[in-house]
């Protein structure tokens, strides 16, 4: 039987970027993806790199908002982290940090501006408050009736659809082993670790790992059913769209504090569309059929084109060529699910929520924890899954 | 919303309109959407109402086809909208939502029944060469002859494997141009082979045969060459189309190319919605699957015509009817067996009329003709410019792509505005190539043609 120090399941940012850290340390990692690396929500997103408190953070009340700004002790980090990938693969990953503006319409929404920058302050995200004036000066292209925005110098966006491919290229040459079309298929523990059986379309293999760690997005629930446990993330549709190509229009990352809108503008000229609104979930026997794309709705996407246009005029003439959905995991009290399970020794995971700006941080941290190298908090306490081991606590 | 239809016809080709007709008679609210500003396909696109032409489209081939189309022209109960682009299709509680563009904005209607009888397009071919100005499909030059008067250049070559190639070449003739040459890739043994293999079939054919005979006739009598075993290899220019070269290094001064190798079904509304597709193995592409009555794998939603496997317009009008009827049986207008009868001399006609496009698509198989034509730099995504070589290399790199939406996302080949209609089965037979499973293609995307933000929130 194979053996390996970690297996990790799941290929996409996440996943690709631990099997790296940890091939880099001399491990040896077998990473197992269901289908095509990439395929999920890492390659799906519309490639923001957002680190001001989201906008969703903010919907739900006061006391969910409290407990989601501790999510930016994490942003800090994975500024740090975009910014390091950035000089360790150049331009390929098409990063870019030239700022992004969170913007407020109303009198409503600039009082809750000046909520979420005194919470971000608190926390060391140094966001900045813009009035109509200065808006108009950084980006003259937003709607003359923007009345404030919050300014993080920091912000931008990257390429979704290469950069995970990047990190198993580098994790492939670092030595770890990556294998698409392949799912697990079974789980139990051994002495030390897990026997997993892994299967490629008719092949069946028996692997032993030490270590597992599930980077498998809003499969994850799924994914824990192997290991008889309950991983609490549930699956959201979300819906993109992306203009034809344009002169550069929008030099920075564009969210709203009021509405559910992202945009930014590529390197390849088109501008990308989206920020939260649904996509519908298809429904299998007993749960959501995540096997299948999330369909279009044609309200959410134009209730979320409708907010493009008032925010940025300029793209109210441009063609779209292209809408998509993608499935994105939400948990409970919305902060990511990262970090080692108590309950079932060796297994890992990392799921639930901005997976793509934090996940090269999530991977870095669970790396160093799954190395042994962990000093103190790591950083991922607050995520850690075992807050919600009380919904274990029957499963034998 | 502007309207609940019982049925929604997307297409104004043979197929709807002879969807329509019974769908009409029999007292059913029918919508037909088409792109083109007035009823007719490819097939018969007519000229504007402004334009007068005097013998449009002569010919007994049309003869029947036009009948049709006038008296679909004429139904009553029919709400026609020309110039409209469905962009897409949802589906609702008790049938679907088409969401669509035209000059006067977006339309959104709800249809119990909607019937996708989109016709098919120019199968697109990647040559050295085939982004210069002057290379055309022949689809693309009929077009403008059938529907402007239009002759599109002055000195025309012909170039593909597809025997439509000497009709649009007679055509281009009476029109005035000037055709310097027809080539066929195949040989005329090999064209003549296919024949053989079911020797009376064209007997129960004869008009097709008959058309493609004249034509031929015409063209020699011309002095025009038409001519078999010419490979077409590269489109030779610096600013525009100069040359076409052929594969025994001849080359022949013109300054429209028109490329002839097939066709390929319009069906993107239908792999966007999510309808079973099976690929068309010669020349690419994917047609929908349908059961006996033109109906797809998702209820209230039919197809028809070209958008099934091009098979050509009088199969398509065929299909048009069955669906028709089966719209009218699903409904309780007609009963099981009533439509068991309407639909039996259908079937019948259906049956030989498909063997004889079979026969019609085995001669113009594209495969061996365009094999190898692509070289590294040839790009294959004109939309965003990606060559060959491109591809290549993001197939080959470490962790790379294995199937066609997932080099689609690493390439950029397919995210511009054609969405990969024009360069899709070219990426897929590259993957195949390099020992990839290509998949299932691209995934389709809402919206089938690029519309305009304005125009969608307004």
């Amino acid at each position: 039987m194979n053996a390996v120090d970690v297996l990790i399941v799941g290929g996409g940012l996440t996943g690709c970027a631990t099997a790296w850290h940890l091939a880099e340390r001399g491990a040896r990692v077998l990473l197992i993806e269901a289908g095509e690396l990439n395929g999920g929500a890492s390659g799906q997103n519309a490639g923001s790199l957002h680190f001001q408190i989201e906008r969703r953070f903010l919907e739900n009340g006061p006391a969910l908002a409290d407990q989601a700004s501790r999510v930016l002790a994490l942003n800090r980090l994975a500024i740090e982290d975009w910014r390091i990938l950035d000089q360790q693969f150049g331009p390929a990953m098409e990063i870019v940090m030239h700022g992004g503006l969170m913007v407020a319409h109303s009198d409503a929404e600039v009082a809750l501006l000046e909520r979420k920058a005194a919470r971000e302050a608190e926390f060391g995200v140094p966001t900045e408050l813009l009035d109509a004036t200065g808006v108009a000066k950084i980006a003259p292209y937003l709607s003359p009736d923007i009345r404030a925005a919050a300014w993080l110098a920091d912000e931008g966006h990257a390429n979704p659809r290469t950069i995970t491919r990047l990190l198993a290229a580098r994790a492939i040459e670092s030595g770890a082993t990556v294998r698409s079309r392949t799912r697990l298929a079974d789980v139990s523990r051994s002495a030390r670790g897990f026997h997993l059986t892994l299967e490629s379309g008719e092949a069946r293999e028996q692997i032993r790992a030490d270590r597992v760690l599930l980077a498998t997005g809003a499969a994850t629930m799924a994914t824990g059913v192997l290991f008889n446990l309950h991983l609490p993330v549930f699956p959201a549709g979300l819906t993109m769209t992306a203009t034809e190509r344009t002169a550069p229009m929008i030099g920075h990352l564009v969210q709203h504090v009021g509405r559910r809108l992202s945009m930014k503008q590529t390197e390849s000229g088109n501008i990308l569309i989206g920020g939260g609104w649904a996509s519908k979930l298809q429904r299998g026997a007993t749960s959501f059929d995540l096997s299948c794309p999330a369909t279009i709705d044609p309200d959410a996407l134009q209730a979320n084109l409708r907010a493009a246009a008032d925010t940025v005029p300029g793209v109210a003439a441009l063609n779209i060529i292209r809408s998509w959905t993608g499935i994105v995991a939400l948990t409970a009290d919305q902060l990511p699910l990262v970090g080692a399970v108590s309950r079932a020794p060796g297994l890992y995971v990392a799921a639930g929520g901005s997976g793509f700006t934090l996940g090269p941080t999530f991977a870095r941290l669970l790396a160093a924890e799954m190395a042994g190298e962990r000093d103190g908090d790591s950083g991922l306490a607050l995520f850690s899954p075992d807050r919600f081991d009380h919904l274990n606590g029957f499963m034998g | 919303m502007s309207g609940m239809f019982d049925l929604a016809i997307v297409g104004g080709g043979p197929a709807g309109q002879a969807a329509a007709e019974i769908a009409c008679a029999a007292g059913l609210s029918v919508v037909m959407l088409d792109e083109q500003p007035r009823m007719g396909g490819q097939i018969l696109r007519q000229p504007p109402r402004s334009l007068k032409v005097r013998d449009w489209l002569p010919g007994v081939t049309y003869r029947d086809l036009k009948a049709q189309l006038h008296r679909a022209e004429a139904l009553d109960g029919l709400d026609w909208r020309g110039g409209v682009s469905v962009l897409g299709l949802f589906p609702r509680p008790d049938g679907l939502r088409l969401l669509a563009s035209g000059r006067d904005g977006r339309q959104i209607l709800e249809a119990r029944h909607v019937l996708v009888a989109a016709g098919c397009y120019d199968m697109p071919v990647a040559f050295p060469g085939w982004t210069l100005p002057g290379v055309m499909s022949a689809g693309g030059v009929q077009a403008f002859i059938k529907s402007q008067q239009i002759v599109p250049g002055s000195r025309f070559v012909l170039s593909g494997t597809h025997p439509l190639q000497l009709l649009v070449a007679d055509q281009l003739r009476k029109a005035g141009a000037e055709v310097a040459a027809v080539h066929f890739a195949q040989s005329m043994a090999a064209m003549a082979g296919q024949v053989l293999r079911d020797p009376l079939l064209p007997l129960g054919h004869p008009r097709p045969f008959r058309d493609a005979a004249a034509a031929f006739a015409n063209l020699r009598r011309a002095g025009v060459p038409v001519r078999f075993g010419q490979r077409l290899v590269r489109a030779r220019g610096s600013e525009r189309l100069e040359a076409a070269e052929f594969a025994d290094g001849t080359t022949i001064a013109c300054d429209v190319l028109a490329t002839c190798y097939g066709f390929l079904p319009q069906a993107d509304l239908l792999r966007q919605a999510g309808c079973a597709m099976q690929r068309c193995a010669r020349t690419g592409g994917f047609a929908a699957k349908v059961d006996r009555w033109q109906c797809t794998s998702i209820a209230g939603l039919g197809a028809a015509g070209e958008t099934t496997g091009v098979a050509g317009a009088e199969v398509a009008l065929r299909e048009g009817r069955l669906a028709a009827i089966g719209v009218l049986l699903s409904d309780g207008l007609l009963s099981e067996s009533e439509a068991e009868g309407r639909a039996a001399p259908i079937r019948r006609e259906l049956g030989s009329l498909q063997r004889f496009a079979d026969l019609l698509a085995r001669i113009a198989d594209p495969r061996e003709a365009i094999a190898g034509l692509a070289d590294d730099a040839t790009i294959l995504c004109r939309c965003e410019d990606v060559t060959r070589g491109a591809l290549i290399r993001a197939i080959s790199a470490t962790a790379g792509p294995e199937d066609a939406s997932a080099l689609k996302l690493v390439s950029r080949a397919g995210m511009g505005v054609c969405q990969g209609r024009s360069c899709e089965h070219a990426v897929r037979a590259l993957l195949a190539e390099h020992g990839a499973a290509p998949g299932s293609g691209f995934t389709a995307r809402f919206p089938a043609r690029p519309v305009a933000i304005a125009d969608l929130i307004d």
